[in-house]
């Protein structure tokens, strides 16, 4: 997997803990079209269900998310991921990282778990072309060793797909 | 070497064995379950969530005969359960046990966040889940106050009614005529309704979640108690978004931590400029001077 295992990361601060639990309850009054966050009792990792918006490429096509919570969540991003085998995308590599720009430079506090899975999914449905970025093969090569996508310093090719 | 020496080594042995031991057992439910725990191990809290996402903090407390005699345990639940518990018993028998007990109470909490999420409820600012109480507002000058049996949920709810004289009488006729028509399968509020005849309030849209005192980034209204936060332990929302449009409140704690966190923030004296999170208008917050 391309995180940490749960354990050994530093555990949710108070007020990460607290905003969470808000999101949480939130989602399941009110959860974005086409997700479905598999129920465990890990609020740090959330598992979420993704299904292709009818009418694009990715119709009838189902991937999951990984979703990482660091401590002082939402003073930094969450780690978003797709788990293998991801969607073929241009800004998606096969290991599951996803270049945009909201999950890195651009997160906001305001933004939330719903928010970012609706920019994804929207990301999906505006693809014109099922494959991956140019550079895939030496991206992944350079993710060995289970690297954070966090980590990467991204360029943020374009933001018609 | 003399008797005092040997008995606190004994002594010393002894503790270790034990932390071991609850070491190894808090492994065995994962570490991220455990929320709390005292500096000698005896007392740990550990989180669990049940089926519909709510959370459960379950309160245990070893004392000097563990594991020969069970823990003590608390937890915000209406009633507890028998601890069944044997010389091979572990933490996460506990653990399962407090599971189990939380899956035969999904119906109550299912029934009493419905009638929260429905019904026009007083004081809902800190419902316990314990509670298996609630205090509806009827019309201006009545309330009752309904009590669940936590055991058999959909049951008909003892009814007390509160207010003045002439209007008590004619809901208390009411219940009485018609509580024969409760059903069991029928929506709780549909189902009170019925048997009061009367048009029921739905929730205050005011005391739902109001943007102007909950804080924007945290999402809560005041900040946990915590030494670490200093003065503003505690405190509610202190800064507000000066674009009327917008108008979001933020602790200015949060405000600044996360204006600090960015490199497009300036620093002048003590007062961060930056732009609010939600409507990017300039935004300025005084830094806190923490411990």
């Amino acid at each position: 997997m391309t995180s940490p295992s749960a354990s050994s990361r530093k555990a949710l601060s108070k007020i990460a803990c607290n905003r969470l639990q808000k999101e949480l309850m939130e989602w399941q009054v009110n959860p974005p079209a086409g997700f479905k966050h598999k129920v465990t009792d890990n609020l740090q990792r959330w598992i979420i269900e993704v299904n292709g918006a009818p009418g694009t490429l990715y119709a009838n096509e189902m991937y999951q998310l990984q979703v990482d919570f660091p401590e002082h969540y939402p003073m930094e991003a969450p780690q978003v991921v797709f788990i293998p085998p991801a969607p073929l995308h241009p800004h998606i590599y096969s290991n599951g990282h996803i270049c945009l720009d909201i999950l890195y430079d651009s997160w906001s506090p305001a933004m939330t778990v719903s928010s970012v899975c609706i920019s994804i999914l929207s990301m999906l449905s505006s693809s014109t072309v099922k494959q991956r970025p140019v550079d895939n093969d030496r991206y992944v090569k350079n993710c060995k060793n289970g690297r954070s996508p966090k980590e990467t310093r991204w360029w943020f090719h374009d933001d018609k797909v | 070497m003399d008797c005092a020496e040997q008995k606190r080594c004994q002594k010393l042995a002894k503790s270790s064995s034990f932390y071991r031991r609850i070491y190894s057992e808090v492994e065995e439910i994962g570490w991220e379950h455990l929320v709390r725990f005292g500096e000698d191990l005896r007392l740990l809290s550990f989180r669990i969530m049940d089926k519909k996402g709510r959370v459960h903090i379950l309160r245990i407390t070893l004392d000097g005969t563990y594991p020969n005699h069970p823990p003590s345990i608390a937890a915000d639940v209406p009633y507890l359960f028998n601890l069944k518990w044997s010389i091979n018993s572990r933490l996460k028998d506990v653990i399962q046990q407090f599971q189990k007990h939380l899956e035969k109470l999904q119906d109550f909490w299912n029934l009493m966040d419905d009638i929260d999420h429905s019904l026009l409820v007083s004081d809902l600012r800190y419902p316990q889940r314990a509670l298996s109480h609630r205090q509806l507002n009827i019309s201006n000058e009545c309330n009752i106050i309904l009590s669940i049996d936590a055991n058999d949920p959909t049951s008909l709810p003892d009814c007390r009614f509160l207010g003045s004289d002439s209007g008590v009488e004619r809901l208390r006729a009411m219940w009485r005529k018609n509580c024969k028509r409760w059903m069991r399968d029928k929506p709780f509020s549909e189902n009170l309704a019925h048997v009061l005849d009367i048009q029921l309030h739905g929730p205050s849209s005011i005391e739902k979640s109001d943007p102007q005192t909950e804080c924007g980034i945290c999402y809560a209204q005041y900040l946990p108690i915590d030494d670490e936060l200093g003065a503003k332990s505690g405190s509610g929302t202190d800064c507000t978004c000066e674009n009327f449009s917008c108008s979001r409140a933020f602790h200015s704690v949060c405000l600044g931590d996360w204006l600090r966190s960015i490199t497009t923030t300036r620093q002048s004296f003590d007062v961060l400029f930056g732009n609010c999170p939600y409507c990017s208008d300039p935004i300025a917050v005084k830094m806190n001077t923490r411990k």
